[in-house]
């Protein structure tokens, strides 16, 4: 890749480093577009970055760092399938408009039916993926539901689509697309979670350091220092994991699966653990404790559970024998 | 996986397939028997060029790239080789801290002779040094060229059948306990040196306790200068937390097997509450793999932090633990009935009580998981450092 890892980091640390955290969702939008990041992995040849799965990564670890409200990750997917779907004058249109910020969406669930669908209210299409069919439909004339979910970063809808859209892959081809954007979407979930599991470690230390009782903070406390190396120890290894995998071209959808698992495990151990450290304070709405926690639940859930993702690395390890 | 690295897979594997002694389990049943297999395999290793793939390029048998190394590590898990546990301190501690400390001189007196067999072992803690390593009391006198040693060191990994110790003794009692502190090369042949086997809860011998009375040691053999041993000490047990997890991960990667194995015997392929257990244990053998990877790729690019080799130590002995724990669980009662361990059979042999109770040695040697937590909150989190005495915070 051109740019290495810890510059684009760099970039992308500063660009939302400084509205603090869930930034405003449409000025979000617009930096994202405008970094370029919605183009990071279309080739080069359609218009894109071709940067790879490490580039990708970084934008979505920093975009959970942040909790950065908004269809990134379905955005994204939308992307992947029309990068990948067959040349036609109207996909070239479709794509140009994704990667320039138009809205389009994706379902962040696991099965097959048209749930969990970030911002769909604002969105001109969905992408479809039935099981031998990948289509983008126009969301106009569709039935869009809100679902109020407990992490207020995410405006999830069910949609009941009408019209078939334009078929981006039929057959074989459906299905291998359909991995694909699920392997996407799975990595994603893992990158978002690793960046909000080591932001809000981050804050959970500084409290520790700042926060005084018995004449001394906090962080002097041994059962306290011991519990926050245990989560800096997990952290790191699930990070190191995610980089590996991402490097990874042969990894296979049970092995991001497994991935993501883990990364929102940790995520979700991280930020039950911040409010218990955090005290009193940390069940209050106005401090930011709680988004940490409400997003990593909600994120161990999209893309197919924890049980589900784990249940199948055992089954990978029984048939590798 | 690029060509030429599956090209050195394959190759590694047909040199194994030829070279792996086949019968070892049973003849380490005895300690001469073990003894035996460790120092021929090792010789074996050595000729073929496979014992110090992590050693620098111009020593021989060194020299091999991270992912040559990890593909050694992984064939010879996969062989179901003998781990090298009676050379683990000689080519790893003594010869990192060589490598780092020694002169010249040293350098080509005790690298060879280390290729060719020799055994080292570590003469660091102590009765009331554990965790406090820097509380050493184990006397070093200089008396013209030799400095006079008495004392007594604990835990010596394989002691009993070593020759050499890396030793660390105080040669001060002024100022801060680590400045009164120097490192010797120990001969184990010296007069005055007597070593006793000390017995572990799952039947083993591999640590010895060390006697040294009035042991005289050449100056010539100091690693560093007088009063710099807790520096030169730091650098053999970051060698140990960092380099050797690789390729004590990479066993553990190749063990999953055993795990599977276990549960396909006990007929609970379809527990899928087990499944989920076994794909978690995997997939944090994974992320501990990665992390050693990762800690290695740094240190080799000059990036490594103070505390990284502690996040390395503390990933591997927890997943060891779990591990062996879940070994042990679905080996239910059959797990319970005593087996006689092999010697040298590894972390993970499949003999599930005696691996939960081994595990220990890795949350408890080589700097307690206690330890490794304090170096991680202040090194790497900056966290206050505990205070230096009690006594005088009790007071004020």
């Amino acid at each position: 890749m051109t740019m290495t890892r810890a510059e684009l980091q760099g970039a992308a640390r500063q660009a939302f480093g400084e509205g603090g955290l869930t930034p405003h969702a449409e000025k979000s939008w617009s930096l994202i577009a405008e970094m370029g990041w919605l183009m990071m992995a279309v080739p080069e040849t359609q218009g894109g970055l071709g940067l790879g799965r490490e580039a990708v990564g970084v934008i979505h670890t920093e975009l959970g760092h942040a909790l950065v409200p908004g269809p990134a990750i379905a955005q994204m997917l939308v992307i992947e399938a029309l990068s990948a779907a067959e040349d036609s004058p109207e996909r070239d249109d479709l794509l140009a408009r994704a990667m320039g910020g138009e809205m389009m969406t994706a379902s962040l669930s696991s099965g097959r039916k048209v749930d969990c669908v970030p911002d769909a209210d604002r969105a001109s299409h969905l992408l479809v993926m039935a099981a031998d069919r990948v289509a983008l439909v126009p969301l106009a004339g569709a039935t869009i539901t809100p679902r109020d979910t407990w992490d207020k970063t995410r405006r999830l809808f069910d949609v009941d689509v009408t019209g078939d859209g334009v078929t981006l892959a039929t057959g074989d081809a459906a299905v291998a697309l359909g991995r694909r954007i699920e392997t996407q979407l799975l990595f994603a979930l893992a990158g978002d979670s690793l960046g909000g599991a080591d932001a809000i470690l981050e804050l959970t230390v500084d409290y520790l350091k700042t926060r005084r009782q018995f004449d001394r903070p906090l962080a002097l406390f041994q059962a306290l220092k011991h519990r926050v190396a245990d989560m800096k120890t997990w952290l790191s290894a699930a990070e190191a994991l995610f980089w590996s995998r991402a490097l990874d071209t042969d990894a296979t959808l049970d092995e991001i699966g497994a991935l993501k698992a883990h990364a929102t495990s940790v995520y979700r151990a991280i930020a039950e653990d911040a409010i218990q450290l955090h005290g009193g304070i940390g069940l209050t709405m106005e401090h930011h404790c709680h988004l940490f926690l409400k997003r990593a639940t909600l994120n161990a859930v999209l893309g197919g559970d924890t049980d589900y993702w784990e249940e199948q690395a055992g089954r990978q390890l029984l048939q590798a024998g | 996986m690029t060509d030429a690295l599956e090209t050195f897979r394959q190759e590694v594997r047909t040199w194994l397939d030829g070279a792996v002694p086949r019968d070892w389990r049973e003849t380490c049943a005895t300690h001469a028997g073990f003894l035996a297999v460790q120092r021929s395999w090792f010789a074996t290793l050595a000729a073929g060029g496979y014992a110090v793939p992590h050693w620098p390029a111009p020593w021989p048998g060194g020299g091999r790239s991270l992912a040559e190394q990890k593909v050694i590590y992984e064939e010879l898990a996969r062989a179901d080789t003998p781990r090298l546990l009676l050379s683990f301190m000689s080519t790893y501690h003594a010869a990192s801290t060589l490598f780092e400390w020694g002169s010249a001189e040293q350098q080509a007196h005790y690298i060879p002779r280390i290729l060719e067999g020799e055994i080292w072992c570590q003469g660091f803690s102590e009765p009331n040094a554990g965790s406090d390593l820097a509380n050493v009391r184990t006397r070093a006198e200089r008396r013209g060229d030799v400095y006079v040693v008495n004392g007594q060191k604990l835990w010596s990994t394989m002691g009993q059948f070593a020759d050499q110790c890396l030793l660390l003794v105080r040669t001060s009692n002024e100022g801060a306990k680590q400045a009164g502190l120097t490192y010797l090369l120990l001969d184990l042949k010296t007069k005055g040196v007597t070593a006793r086997p000390i017995h572990q809860i799952h039947g083993d011998e591999e640590f010895a306790e060390l006697f040294l009375d009035d042991v005289e040691v050449p100056v010539a053999n100091r690693l560093g200068n007088e009063g710099q041993g807790w520096a030169v000490a730091q650098s053999t047990l970051s060698s140990e937390r960092g380099l050797t997890l690789l390729e004590l991960g990479a066993r553990m990667r190749g063990a999953l097997w055993r795990i599977a194995d276990l549960i396909r015997a006990n007929g609970r392929d379809g527990d899928v509450g087990l499944l989920r257990d076994v794909g978690r244990l995997a997939t944090r053998v994974d992320a501990t793999c990665a992390l050693a990877d990762q800690f290695l790729a740094n240190r080799i690019a000059g990036e490594e932090r103070v505390g990284d080799a502690s996040l390395v130590k503390l990933s591997y002995s927890r997943t060891l633990r779990e591990f062996t724990a879940l070994g042990l669980r679905i080996g239910g009662l059959d797990a319970q009935y005593h087996q006689p361990i092999i010697f040298g059979g590894g972390m993970e042999t499949g003999n599930w009580m005696a691996d939960f109770m081994n595990s220990y040695a890795w949350t408890i040697a080589g700097g307690s998981d206690e330890v490794q937590r304090n170096i991680i909150s202040e090194r790497l989190l900056g966290m206050p450092r505990e205070p230096k005495s009690w006594v005088t915070e009790a007071r004020s």
